[in-house]
């Protein structure tokens, strides 16, 4: 794929090496001359293009490829900026992908199909998310917002004490507007089936829609 | 009329002391408290210290559909969230946002908010954008015959052509900007919602110009 | 007064406003930037996450595409039957085209 990240601080860096050792085709954009120059003098990460500029301007975006780009990152430290990337991204180049960064969760509201932006990601959520994920098991924690909070990626580690264990998936019933996409165990991935069997200690990932957040807690926290 | 600025540079200073001198009820919004002190000590409006796209921060300015607000900080991207926040969360109908870069004016023209270049940038403009009340002319003939007015089309007024304008106010239209460009438009042209027109009147035409914008039947 | 309309179009083809070759919307393509012109054949307020919008489709003989305009409830002028021009860059939805905030231009009927 050909992702283009706006903002080379530590998530687009951070960003960019993965995407590239998975065997993409990465830009990074950044407005600071010292990070570009510094990103390719020291060549890391290995392989992404650097381009210098403003990322809020639709010539940048023409420059670094926007036309044929599949995802646009804006991870910048502002979002403001990173709304205007999205916007630009979606309704000048039509990039069928756009993810946005949330920086302060008082703006994640905005991050929707109004600013372009399919999939957004806030940080402090997150990373609450995996504190919150850290230190308590069994309980609810959301990791990502997709279709402007419209949709839910929560994580949920099964304590003893819940009811989904030694449950197959069809009979948790779980509200139709949910789906468990993935089961993380002993270090595997479970691709969850109807009559999967959950385990204690199993990592639920599922998808939420709609307002059926409370059904899908009471199904596998209790 | 209840107007908030948002930005206390020069220009959103300006703005801010002129409306208040003529009794309209301001409210200034930076993000610094240092800024408000471009105000001076006379001034008759309030401050508020906060980030103008905050949505708690705009209702308890007192945002409502029958405001204005003026995006002015001096940041573009700022001014615009703001100008959509105002125009599309709260229904502000007078909004005008500063656009420092002509490139980005045409393309947020096009989601309908009315954007000033910079080098055009007067506390005039923005007043007048704002209050959408009589336009002072753009210019005078020194016999005080003719003048230059601007004004921007209403959605009634779409559909109709620069001639029928021409027609009814007995004047010329000379420029025609659309998305952030300028033309020289013919008669044939048909006017859309947002154009902003510059017109050469008979000086005591101004009404009847309005009359024939916000005239709702198209021409045939 | 064939002469006069022949003044007439070259004066048009004079004016500096957009009015770019437009393309059939059968041969309209994801990504690509086009003008497409048709009929509004229908109107839609597609209000998203709470904020307004509006969604038109238009039409000409060969297919149709749909044009969204993200925070409008309604756009002067543009009403059902109405001959618009639509400039800009479609991406595909499913199995239709759609464009987001896109100029446009009225066109005579």
């Amino acid at each position: 794929m050909n992702v283009i990240i706006a903002g080379a601080g530590s998530v687009g860096r951070y960003m960019a090496g993965q995407l590239q050792d998975s065997g993409h085709d990465v830009t990074l954009i950044d407005n600071d001359t010292k990070v570009v120059s510094q990103g390719r003098a020291t060549r890391t990460p290995i392989g992404v293009t650097w381009h210098l500029g403003d990322a809020c301007e639709v010539a940048t975006l023409t420059a670094v490829g926007a036309a044929e780009a599949d995802v646009v990152a804006a991870v910048t430290g502002d979002d403001e900026d990173n709304l205007v990337v999205s916007l630009l991204s979606k309704q000048e180049f039509a990039v069928p992908r756009v993810v946005a960064r949330v920086n302060n969760p008082k703006n994640e509201w905005m991050f929707n199909d109004m600013w372009g932006v399919d999939v957004s990601v806030s940080t402090p959520h997150l990373l609450t998310g995996l504190v919150e994920e850290a230190v308590t098991v069994g309980s609810f924690v959301r990791l990502l917002s997709l279709e402007g909070g419209k949709a839910r990626l929560a994580e949920v580690t099964l304590a003893a004490g819940s009811p989904a264990i030694a449950k197959e998936l069809t009979d948790l019933g779980l509200p139709r507007e949910s789906t468990v996409v993935a089961v993380l165990r002993d270090g595997h991935v479970v691709v969850p089936r109807g009559d999967t069997v959950l385990h204690q200690g199993d990592e639920v990932l599922v998808l939420v829609s709609g307002g059926v957040e409370d059904d899908v807690r009471r199904a596998l926290v209790g | 009329m209840h107007v908030i600025v948002v930005g206390c540079g020069r220009v959103g200073s300006e703005v801010a002391l002129s409306l208040a001198s003529n009794e309209h009820d301001v409210i200034v919004i930076d993000r610094r408290a240092e800024a408000f002190r471009r105000l001076g000590e006379d001034f008759k409006g309030n401050t508020m210290v906060g980030v103008g796209f905050d949505r708690d921060v705009l209702t308890e300015a007192g945002i409502t559909p029958d405001c204005a607000v003026a995006a002015v900080t001096s940041g573009d991207n700022s001014n615009i969230l703001i100008a959509r926040v105002a125009r599309e969360t709260f229904g502000v109908k007078h909004v005008v946002a500063r656009i420092y870069d002509p490139r980005r004016a045409s393309i947020y023209e096009r989601l309908g908010i009315a954007t000033v270049a910079s080098v055009a940038w007067t506390s005039a403009r923005v007043l007048r954008h704002l209050l959408a009340e009589e336009a002072t002319p753009d210019w005078i003939d020194p016999s005080a015959k003719f003048t230059i007015i601007e004004r921007r089309v209403p959605a009634a007024g779409a559909g109709m052509t620069v001639g029928d304008v021409e027609a009814g106010s007995s004047g010329r239209v000379v420029v025609l900007g659309r998305f952030g460009e300028a033309s020289l438009p013919v008669p044939s042209v048909l006017l859309q919602e947002d154009d902003v027109l510059h017109v050469v009147i008979p000086a005591d035409n101004g009404d009847q110009l309005d009359a024939v914008l916000h005239h709702k039947e198209e021409s045939h | 007064m064939s002469i006069l309309r022949r003044k007439h179009h070259d004066d048009q083809a004079a004016t500096p406003l957009k009015q770019p070759n437009s393309i059939p919307i059968c041969d309209t393509q994801p990504r690509q930037k086009v003008c497409v012109c048709g009929k509004v054949i229908r109107m839609t307020a597609r209000p998203t996450s709470g904020q307004p919008a509006l969604a038109i489709s238009i039409s000409d003989d060969t297919g149709t595409v749909t044009a969204v305009w993200t925070g409008r409830r309604e756009i002067g002028g543009v009403t059902l039957g109405r001959r618009i021009a639509i400039e800009g860059v479609p991406v595909k939805h499913g199995d239709h085209l759609e464009f987001t905030n896109p100029d446009y231009t009225l066109l005579p009927r």
